[in-house]
């Protein structure tokens, strides 16, 4: 019979607070930068998206080996995070934080951006003529609206950040109730033959993973029939 | 609380417009022109939709506060409109009680709007707990013009509301468009490119052509002038404002004075001494020379032949004097010649047809 190791519990315990405090600031920081992206006409877009969509092509191994340097005590963003908290960034929680930011801001940003692009222009003049000011017409109107594509972009930045793997191998190690996620809990199992608890691990992401996206498509198709009919 | 406005603005396309405006502090000023005449521009700039690149010049004043000039700019979220677009762009995730409550809690005039005297004007008792997918085109409309005015705006703007509709839906609409009319005292910029629209609920009409203002004036006044784009239109007519003076019960019959005459039409159900307006369409006024007792028309009025300009190779347009009013007469360039037509000259107008606009937009 086997058992869910204590460890491989902090590991679910570290798995889902990384995620869920990725997935927060992404909500925050990114969804204004879908906005921008979706509706400016600076072209400074030209360099800013391709920017934000470069962790879906790069191994993750790249972003994380050029933000261990960046995160090095000597390095410039390090020793100020270093000077500011007194802490240092490489191999601690918020270095995951942060890498899984920047891996999974396509992530949620694109679905988002497609969903804002996709809004009729009509419908937010319509609003302003009612008398809604912008900040207003964003939250009584845009995020209704878009509500599909919110739902995907914070499963798929949910997701995505729990399925991270190579930037945490860089970045954050293998540091026990620290850095110590699911796919690096898994990976040690398996380097070490514990194929039983590798499955358990495996088994149960791979599962999650599907329900996780059967929702939301099933959501969206739900909504989609209630906004079409 | 008149709008003035002098906007020039051009675009890479090549269109650009110039001009300059005058929307009087109540009644409905119709923009009338042909498609890409700038009316729909000219509307997005007066509502703040459209603001002008650096090199675009747009002025906009209402009364006596400026909306627009140079580097100031009211957003028009603040500018207090109520704005009716073809479209009618209602919110898709609100019911039509929603759509209302959205713009009643965003009222920026400061003079609380009464929804539910608003619901009745337009009849939305039935309609309000409908989701707007559920709307027929007609329904769309009137709950977008109910959501405008829930508002309690300063000024409407309307972007030809009625042409994504179909004829039985106009006429539904029309009246209470025309009943509104009646009972605000704001003003209305109405855009069409209907002249039966436009003729049956205008005060004053802005004629646009290639961005630029090509006339403007009373309804009464552009309807009757033969010179303009509008008289070429096949329903070109000039509209008269009548008095209802007699109800004849015998033969159905009503009798209409106006300064030059009087009509008779089939018999109107509103009280004596109502005004009413009419509308004489050019092609069903013939004229003789002399007044013809044996006609089966009823309507002859005697006229003084006021100008003639040609219309079309075969067709001229005669325009008549008939007391202070004119009407159009449009005929064959062969009866000008026979009749020996000229300025000056005294005729007969028969008229084959007294158009009731109300009824005009049904048929």
């Amino acid at each position: 019979m086997i058992t869910i190791a204590n460890q491989d519990l902090a590991a679910l315990v570290l798995t889902l607070q990384l995620a869920l405090v990725t997935t927060i600031i992404l909500i925050v920081m990114g969804t204004p930068l879908a906005w921008w992206l979706a509706v400016t006409r600076s072209r400074l877009r030209l360099l800013v998206e391709p920017v934000v969509a470069l962790p879906i092509i790069l191994p993750p191994t790249v972003v994380g080996f050029y933000l261990l340097i960046a995160f090095a005590p000597d390095a410039w963003i390090g020793s100020a995070w270093l000077k500011v908290t007194g802490s240092s960034l490489a191999f601690s929680f918020n270095a995951l934080v942060i890498g899984s930011i920047i891996y999974s801001l396509p992530f949620y940003v694109q679905p988002l951006q497609i969903s804002f692009e996709n809004l009729d222009d009509g419908i937010i003049d319509a609003a302003a003529t009612l008398g809604a000011g912008p900040l207003d017409r964003f939250f009584s109107l845009v995020v209704p609206l878009c509500r599909r594509g919110f739902v995907t972009a914070i499963t798929l930045g949910f997701a995505h950040t729990i399925g991270e793997f190579g930037i945490v191998l860089m970045i954050g190690g293998n540091i026990p109730g620290e850095t110590r996620v699911l796919s690096i809990a898994l990976y040690d199992h398996v380097e070490s033959l514990h194929y039983g608890q590798a499955h358990l691990i495996a088994g149960g992401l791979m599962i999650f993973s599907f329900v996780l996206l059967l929702l939301v498509y099933g959501s969206n198709q739900r909504i989609r029939f209630r906004l079409e009919k | 609380m008149s709008l003035e406005s002098t906007i020039k603005l051009s675009r890479s396309s090549g269109f650009d417009l110039d001009v300059q405006i005058h929307i009087p502090s109540a009644g409905i000023t119709a923009l009338y022109g042909p498609t890409g005449s700038g009316k729909t521009t000219l509307l997005r700039c007066i509502a703040g939709l459209e603001r002008g690149s650096k090199t675009d010049d747009i002025q906009i004043n209402y009364s006596g506060a400026w909306w627009q000039k140079r580097n100031k700019f009211v957003p028009p979220h603040e500018r207090g409109i109520g704005y009716v677009f073809q479209d009618a762009k209602l919110l898709p995730h609100l019911n039509v009680q929603g759509n209302l409550d959205y713009a009643r809690k965003r009222n920026r005039s400061g003079q609380e709007a009464d929804l539910n005297q608003i619901i009745d004007w337009l009849s939305l008792q039935q309609l309000l707990d409908k989701s707007v997918q559920q709307l027929s085109g007609g329904e769309i409309q009137q709950v977008a013009i109910a959501r405008a005015l829930a508002t309690g705006p300063r000024l409407i703007l309307m972007d030809e509301p009625l042409s994504a509709l179909d004829q039985h839906a106009r006429a539904r609409i029309l009246p209470l468009l025309s009943r509104l009319h009646e009972k605000l005292s704001i003003p209305i910029v109405y855009v069409s490119h209907t002249l039966e629209e436009i003729t049956y609920l205008a005060d004053k009409i802005i004629l646009l052509d290639k961005g630029r203002v090509v006339a403007s004036g009373s309804v009464f006044d552009l309807s009757s002038r033969a010179d303009l784009t509008i008289s070429q239109d096949e329903s070109a007519g000039s509209v008269i404002s009548c008095r209802i003076q007699k109800h004849d019960a015998q033969f159905g019959l009503s009798e209409l004075q106006f300064d030059g005459g009087c009509l008779y039409v089939t018999q109107r159900d509103e009280p004596l001494g109502s005004t009413i307006r009419v509308r004489i369409p050019a092609r069903d006024v013939s004229i003789t020379l002399t007044p013809d007792k044996n006609s089966s028309i009823l309507n002859i009025l005697q006229a003084r032949v006021d100008s003639i300009e040609a219309s079309e190779t075969a067709r001229f347009m005669v325009r008549l004097a008939v007391g202070k009013h004119f009407l159009l007469a449009r005929i064959t360039r062969k009866s000008v010649q026979h009749l020996k037509l000229e300025p000056g000259q005294t005729v007969y107008a028969q008229i084959k047809s007294v158009a009731l606009l109300s009824e005009q937009l049904v048929q």
